[in-house]
């Protein structure tokens, strides 16, 4: 009895010894991170059965979801495949090291599938992490025919291609479009229709003059043009020639630089309400209780179903709860802004976010991985997922209608959202996926964004001069990520 | 060391109950320490790492490190940040010591406060982060509500644009998670002294400020060190908030060093060798204050003792081995 308790006490102190090797204060490192915020989840059957595993990774429940519907509507893949799933959300960074562990570890465990969001798609595209892709052809995939049959945007191809093969590929497009408010402009202009807000703003007309020159008129009336400056920086950011990095050194192009002037002519002259973009105010504006009304943001279609559809202060909630204990909401269009917007072609044309779908090189299941990748990514026929999608048709609870990849399944498709109050909203994105540029990216994005973003908020802030914003923003570069 | 009872040794259980420490320590302390400081006399760079060759002039990466500018940024930072939340953090768990441990007040309901006062350290880091992040939010926040309700100023304040208000903030969360744990350590230290020499003081005639500062700080002079020492490594390795509220702050006004090296090696260029030559350094400046500290605080008297009893040692053995000492009359 005294031996065996001696033992287990021997096995506990073990534990513990391995668990906080750590000091006092340091307790949060960063590269752990991964391991903690990550979900996995088995398909129920097991390995056992003969079933070959597709290990899929995704940053959110989207693709997996997609997966699932694959195998209910063809179960002959379901019998022959099982998929493990793995979820670590993009919070604090965590995602990329995950992936790039397992990508790099390789064996069994490592993904056969995994997703790739707009912000960091580059690296494992055509940068450091490239390599592990499979081009889409060896998967037996007749890349090039159904690119043109299913008239795929552009940019989504060229951000999806590393030397002339397609490697990967978004079911969503995010071309970016205007999304305003009817209220306000009915009451500043005396209309809502989109004809009216474009000829306002200069819709199409690749610059921002006619843009402030309606931000000083709605001034005039007690009303915001944009939140923040972070609304038009996408635009401003996707519309530029160059990207950030050109032959290995920081390239700041014109039309980038002059963000740190529109930011500052926002501020000065109270055109919005300068908030930060994903901050609690700028949600606030979506209810329209900021500190003045705000004509509208800039965005693609999921800003309209994830975030401005959340936030539009229109749901109530009931009390109840559902089967995984979130609590239900019902629709009360009497407060918040449901159905109260509408999209109209932007000033500028921009595309922000997405995700792209690869597959591993090294994988054993690329036939399964191939059938799944062509159904979310190429198949434009009424049976393929992107139908599903941009007709609200895929998840019968949820019934949003997102823009898609395909132009073809676009065409075919219905865009009337009741949020926009019944405007099809297909018309005015297909215009912002032709205009979106997919040359200007590089994998430093991210960093070198948000380095950007704050000294430009510095600037306008009015805490240092414009030269020394543009020389801390080099330094920082320089020092961080060895770019001069 | 040979505990011999009734003929029964226990010293191989001592050394068994170690084992499971050390190959933990081995593992993954020493491996990883010993392995990153080879990187920082590498070339060891991007995600695919598995091939390095050492740099044809080993220091490079320290000169290199040394010359960035965002390292001397962050190194200020991390003293500064750390100075201004330890003093005040000490003064107060020291003051809430004396009270706590005063025997001539006796505060009701003790145990309720030392909770209390401990709560702060167990939120977690992220929680704390997102608290105060949206504490201090702008154009609209609580704290810019209290300000331009009450009238004291006439628009919100962006906090987190201007350098001293994050610095400030960054300072507050750190004092404010700690102090607790400062307090409870010192306390315990108090307990340790032994009430007669209190009973004496008092009636000897000695007040409270008299009795703290010359009997209770002397005889806390090891948690003390303790104290310092700790605080002085978590200090310098000052990771988790910076981080997780600014992200390095506002035009690297809350960068640590702990940050700057997490930067180098994760945020899109992977410069592993360069991250390693950082911590490197790190360790080298927050061993040498370590041991500033310890020459500081040593305890004079025992040393000049241990040296009495070894001169004494000393002259016992010449005077066994026999013979005069010549140098001795």
């Amino acid at each position: 009895m005294k031996k065996a308790l001696s033992f287990i006490s021997a096995l506990a102190l073990l534990a513990t010894a391995t668990a906080c090797g750590g000091t006092k204060d340091s307790s949060n490192q960063g590269t752990d991170a991964g391991t903690s915020k990550s979900e996995s989840k088995k398909d129920d059957g097991g390995k056992s059965d003969g079933k070959q595993t597709i290990n899929l990774w995704s940053f959110t429940d989207e693709v997996p979801k997609m997966v699932d519907k694959y195998k209910s509507l063809h179960p002959e893949f379901a019998d022959k495949y099982d998929v493990k799933v793995t979820i670590v959300p993009t919070t604090d960074g965590a995602y990329q090291p995950a992936l790039d562990k397992a990508l790099t570890g390789g064996g069994a465990d490592a993904p056969d599938m995994y997703c790739a969001e707009a912000a960091f798609v580059l690296k494992y595209t055509q940068g450091e992490m490239s390599s592990y892709a499979a081009p889409y052809k060896d998967l037996g995939i007749d890349v090039d025919n159904e690119i043109k049959a299913a008239d795929i945007a552009q940019y989504t191809v060229d951000i999806g291609s590393n030397n002339g093969n397609v490697v990967g590929l978004g079911y969503q497009a995010t071309g970016g479009a205007f999304i305003y408010r009817r209220s306000v402009a009915k009451a500043a202009f005396g209309s809502d229709d989109p004809k009216v807000v474009e000829e306002k703003i200069g819709a199409g007309s690749n610059s921002w003059d006619k843009f402030f020159e309606c931000a000083e008129e709605l001034k005039g009336k007690g009303y915001g043009i944009v939140s923040g400056d972070g609304d038009i920086w996408h635009a401003v950011e996707n519309s530029s020639d160059t990207g950030w990095v050109v032959d290995g050194k920081l390239n700041i192009d014109p039309k980038r630089e002059a963000f740190l002037d529109l930011s500052k002519k926002l501020k000065d002259n109270g055109y919005h309400n300068d908030t930060e973009d994903w901050q609690d105010a700028w949600f606030a504006d979506m209810k329209g209780e900021g500190a003045k009304e705000v004509l509208g943001f800039f965005g693609p279609a999921w800003l309209i179903n994830y975030t401005l559809s959340q936030n539009c202060g229109s749901w109530k909630e009931t009390g109840e709860k559902d089967a995984d204990g979130n609590a239900i909401k019902e629709l009360d269009t009497s407060i918040g802004t449901y159905g109260d917007w509408a999209v109209c072609q932007p000033p500028i044309g921009f595309f922000w976010g997405g995700t792209w779908v690869l597959a591993n090189k090294d994988s054993k299941v690329k036939e399964g991985v191939g059938e799944i990748i062509d159904w979310i990514t190429l198949n434009c026929t009424q049976d393929g997922l992107q139908y599903m999608w941009a007709n609200g048709t895929f998840d019968p609870a949820n019934p949003t209608k997102d823009c898609v990849a395909s132009g073809t399944v676009l065409g075919m498709s219905d865009g009337k959202v009741d949020f926009l109050g019944g405007q099809n909203m297909f018309d005015a994105f297909v215009a912002g996926n032709k205009l979106a540029n997919g040359k200007n990216l590089t994998p430093y994005d991210e960093t070198i964004n948000q380095k950007w973003r704050g000294q430009v908020r510095q600037y306008t802030a009015g805490n240092k001069s414009r030269e020394d914003a543009l020389k801390d923003f080099k330094q920082e570069v320089a020092d961080e990520l060895d770019i001069h | 060391m040979k505990t011999k009872l009734k003929g029964i040794s226990y010293s191989k259980y001592g050394y068994l109950f170690s084992i499971p420490f050390v190959v933990a320590f081995l593992i993954f302390t020493l491996y990883p320490t010993i392995y990153t400081a080879i990187l920082g006399f590498t070339n060891c760079r991007g995600v695919n790492n598995t091939e390095f060759q050492f740099l044809e002039h080993p220091l490079e990466n320290y000169k290199l490190i040394l010359q960035n500018d965002s390292f001397r940024v962050s190194l200020k930072n991390t003293v500064m940040i750390w100075i201004m939340n330890f003093i005040p953090q000490i003064t107060i768990a020291l003051l809430l010591t004396a009270w706590f441990t005063s025997h001539s007040n006796e505060i009701k309901g003790k145990g309720f406060f030392k909770v209390v006062f401990y709560m702060p350290n167990i939120i977690t880091a992220a929680t704390v982060a997102i608290l105060f992040h949206s504490l201090f939010n702008y154009p609209i926040g609580p704290v810019n509500d209290i300000l331009t309700s009450s009238g004291l100023r006439d628009e919100s304040y962006y906090f987190f644009t201007s350098k001293t208000a994050s610095r400030l903030i960054v300072v507050f969360i750190q004092f404010w998670t700690w102090y607790g744990n400062t307090m409870i350590v010192l306390i315990s230290g108090v307990l340790g002294i032994s009430p007669d020499i209190y009973e004496a003081a008092e009636i000897d005639g000695a007040n409270g400020v008299q009795t703290f500062f010359r009997i209770t700080i002397p005889n806390i002079k090891t948690v003390l060190l303790y104290t310092l020492v700790t605080s002085l490594v978590g200090g310098l390795n000052m990771f988790d908030i910076p981080f997780l509220f600014l992200k390095g702050g506002p035009d690297r006004a809350t960068l640590t060093t702990s940050v700057f090296i997490y930067n180098q090696a994760f945020s899109g260029s992977y410069l592993y060798n360069r991250a390693s030559a950082a911590s490197m350094l790190m360790w080298i400046i927050i061993a040498a204050l370590s041991g500033v500290l310890f020459f500081i605080m040593r305890d004079k008297e025992q040393i000049q003792m241990d040296k009495e009893i070894k001169r004494a040692k000393k002259e016992a053995k010449r005077a066994s081995k026999g013979g005069v000492n010549q140098w001795q009359w």
